[in-house]
């Protein structure tokens, strides 16, 4: 195998040396590298370490080797024919998935794609390990006012993983997490000790705007905070341009591609905490443009931002507070897809059950994010049911809880024991 | 849903297929389809999107499905593992089932199946009208491509009729809000106007994307009034409406009043999915589960289905695991028994024997046990004839 100095010494260097490497890999697996490279000043700083892992392990090969080890896909994307499709190299599109997925070949294919990654990814392991031995947590907050059943919140969670009941007003604990206490500071504060040096590295999302209202500016700046009430003006924005799409593939990527390469600056409709912030932006506009509700639905919102955040940013904090969503209307709910503010004037109204089952269930798809990375062996999950003073808490494999199910927590004593774990 | 609101959308439903039937008399000179005189063998097949077995037939989605499971199993012949070997969009996997041949098209449906559809087959081997094949459809996924295939020897003369009745819905409310007319969403006199530019136009009434009367679009005024009046109603109640409740409904009044010897009616509420909210899903699941029983009750009602009707209910795949890198029930992307694996129910006249059929069949089976039903043999099809059904 061949090291080449330059690329391997630095993962944020300029991507226009990594360019040619991506050209000596078989056709479908240009498209996300090149969009990578392209977009190479917006991405997090694990992202851009684990491209440049990868070219370098791509760079390890020597011409042999890598046309070995790239055959049978080579093989498998003329049997698929597709040099015949109008498959684009330079970014990920909607009809590139298309074609890919009604493929007959589309199993074999991934199957051929996963085993070329690893081995790449094999060959770059030493010399650029990855950093996962830091402690994580991943603090969920289901607010007060979504009414979860007592007797079955917790049913579908892991069962390495145990209820505690909170003494005393259980939503505390969320202004606990986010300004600290005599003696213990907030969990921005201490992840900044820990060594924190990106603010990709602790993310606070927030369905509503109550994470936002109770963190102090200082942790405002040290991290990644969202919020999908203070999107509301972009959002309406976004999502009326969006639906000007025309049923077409083609034409669809083309919007897409169009809302991507917006700056939306001009318009002054983003939040205050994310001016500045170009690389939130982006991922505010990429997590709109990948659909999963997160520009209809504040959950939605909440749990797709977070699991995006675990996978681009592999942070050691996530922060996610859900919120109450509004009935569907009237006749207009048939068109969902819609601004339902602006497609009727009925007044919103709550619907706090069918919102505690949205978020309960979303809440969980987040731990399970979480669970798929290797981060998972040291990370610390606990979710807070705030309207039955309940909380799950799931500690790393291995790992034995220390607190009693029988013997209720004050919401101090809870916070003060999670900041032990995490400076442990 | 309360009684107002369902008698309501019920005449919509009414005055829908009215307008179509008056159009289509008025454009052919044909007289509309006697039901009454109709006593051939009927097929309806019902797919209803991308439903976990997790939400329905195994032990933690049963009380989702009370009619599917106290009431319609004990008298079916249940598939319990029917597998979408081909590609998990919807376009796709109905035109795989309509065709017997796994479909790869373009997902957005530009493009008709590339094998002939049963409707085809139906029409050409046992020359029947255009009024006894039709497609009744909530989802947004599917065009009016789907009734025919683009096979040169069959193709749109021996095709279905497709509707799409939420389409009309929707298009109200979208055309409202374009306009900025955000109250008349909520204001029946003003949702009435809305409902008049879209009917009383071609060009809209194309848009809708429906495929009736061969080349014809224009609707007959006194049954359009009407039924403006009647969703102008449905506008006032103050509760959500659906888009399969309104599907359902057309269905019922084309079985009245055409009795198709073959229809595929598919429901959508669940694909709500995508957008995140699993209440909503499986409010979605419920409404299905309670609408096939009014469909199989409807059967059993009207003269021209009962005693010689088959009814087959599936979905048309699963959706993602929990934990999945697809995100969950949210799509119906990845590749397992999640997401590939699902079931079906066969009722009525070839479902004599109630049994479960463990044995796993294919979504591509549908299509030669249905040419099999009507007695059409020879068909080169890669599906086979599903076991345990009664000739």
């Amino acid at each position: 195998m061949n090291e080449m100095p330059g690329i391997t010494q630095n993962d944020s260097s300029s991507p226009d040396a990594y360019r040619h490497l991506i050209e000596r890999l078989p056709v479908t697996l240009r498209p996300a590298l090149n969009q990578q490279l392209t977009q190479w000043g917006m991405l997090f700083p694990f992202e851009q370490h684990t491209v440049g892992k990868f070219l370098k392990g791509v760079e390890s090969f020597s011409p042999s080797a890598l046309d070995a080890l790239t055959a049978p896909l080579w093989a498998l994307e003329k049997k698929m024919g597709v040099n015949h499709w109008n498959f684009s190299q330079a970014s990920d599109t909607i009809e590139n998935a298309s074609q890919l997925a009604r493929s007959e070949y589309y199993a074999e294919w991934r199957r051929e794609v996963q085993r070329v990654f690893e081995s790449v990814n094999a060959a770059a392991r030493d010399a650029a390990p990855l950093q996962t031995e830091s402690k994580r947590l991943i603090l969920l907050f289901l607010p007060g006012n979504l009414p979860v059943n007592p007797q079955s919140v917790w049913k579908q969670w892991d069962p390495s993983g145990r209820e505690i009941k909170i003494s005393g007003n259980s939503g505390k604990f969320c202004e606990l997490v986010t300004q600290g206490q005599p003696g213990l500071s907030g969990i921005a504060t201490l992840a900044a000790r820990k060594g924190t040096v990106d603010r990709s590295d602790i993310w606070f999302i927030d369905a509503e705007g109550r994470l936002s209202s109770l963190l102090s500016s200082l942790s405002h700046n040290a991290a990644a905070s969202l919020s999908y009430t203070a999107l509301k003006p972009f959002r309406d924005k976004f999502l009326a341009e969006l639906n000007k799409a025309p049923k077409d593939i083609q034409a669809t990527d083309e919007v897409i591609s169009n809302l991507r390469l917006e700056s939306w600056n001009g318009w002054d409709l983003w939040p205050p905490e994310l001016a500045n912030q170009p690389k939130l932006r982006k991922f505010v506009i990429d997590l709109f443009l990948s659909g999963n509700g997160a520009v209809i639905f504040s959950n939605s919102f909440v749990e797709w931002a977070a699991a995006e955040a675990l996978r681009r940013a592999r942070p050691r904090i996530v922060v996610a507070r859900f919120g109450m969503r509004s009935k569907p209307k009237p006749f207009t709910s048939i068109a969902i897809f819609e601004n339902q503010q602006r497609v009727s004037s009925l007044p919103d109204v709550d619907d706090p059950e069918n919102s505690a089952i949205d978020a309960l269930i979303l809440a969980r798809y987040v731990w399970l994010a979480a669970s798929r990375y290797p981060e998972r062996q040291q990370t610390f999950c606990l979710c807070v049911a705030e309207h039955g003073n309940s909380a799950y808490v799931i500690p790393p494999p291995g790992k034995t809880l220390s607190l009693s199910p029988e013997h209720p927590l004050g919401p101090e004593e809870l916070y003060h024991w999670l900041g032990t774990q995490f400076l442990s | 849903m309360d009684a107002s609101r369902r008698s309501l959308l019920k005449a919509a439903a009414i005055l829908l297929v009215d307008q179509w039937a008056l159009s289509r008399t008025q454009a052919s000179g044909l007289k509309p389809s006697s039901a009454a005189a109709k006593d051939e063998r009927k097929v309806i097949v019902v797919a209803c999107g991308g439903i976990r077995r997790a939400e329905t037939f195994l032990d933690t989605g049963l009380g989702n499905i009370p009619h599917l499971y106290r009431e319609l199993l004990p008298q079916s012949v249940f598939y319990p593992f029917i597998r979408n070997n081909g590609a998990t969009s919807h376009y796709n996997t109905i035109s795989s089932i309509l065709t017997g041949n796994w479909q790869r098209l373009d997902d957005w449906g530009k493009t008709p199946p590339a094998d002939p559809t049963f409707f085809e087959y139906l029409r050409k081997r046992m020359a029947l009208s255009q009024d006894d094949a039709w497609v009744i459809s909530s989802n947004k996924a599917l065009t009016s491509r789907i009734g025919a295939s683009s096979i040169r020897d069959f193709g749109p003369s021996y095709g279905a009729n497709v509707i799409f009745p939420k389409q009309l819905l929707i298009n109200a409310v979208i055309r409202a809000a374009s306009q900025g007319h955000a109250e008349h969403s909520a204001d029946r006199a003003a949702m009435q106007q809305e409902l008049e530019a879209i009917l009383q136009h071609a060009d809209n009434y194309e848009g809708l994307g429906w495929s009736v009367s061969g080349e014809e679009s224009f609707l007959d005024l006194r049954i359009e009034r009407s039924m403006q009046q009647a969703i102008e109603d449905l506008v006032r109640t103050n509760a959500p409406v659906t888009g399969d409740e309104f599907t359902f409904l057309v269905s019922a009044e084309v079985m009245r009043r055409f009795a198709p010897s073959l229809m595929a009616i598919t429901f959508s509420d669940v694909e709500v999915a995508h957008f995140g909210s699993y209440s909503m899903h499986v409010a979605g699941i419920r409404t299905m589960d309670r609408l096939v029983y009014e469909l199989w009750n409807l059967v059993q009602s009207l003269p021209s289905y009962t005693g010689r009707t088959t009814l087959f209910v599936l979905p048309e795949f699963g959706r993602d695991f929990d934990g999945s890198n697809t995100n969950g029930f949210f799509n119906h992307r990845s590749i397992d028994d999640s997401t590939n694996l699902t079931w079906m129910m066969c009722l009525g006249e070839a479902a004599r024997s109630p049994d479960v059929i463990q044995r796993p069949v294919q979504h591509i089976d549908l299509c030669p046990t249905i040419a099999g039903l009507f007695g059409i043999k020879g068909l080169d099809l890669p599906g086979k004839p599903l076991p345990g059904l009664s000739a």
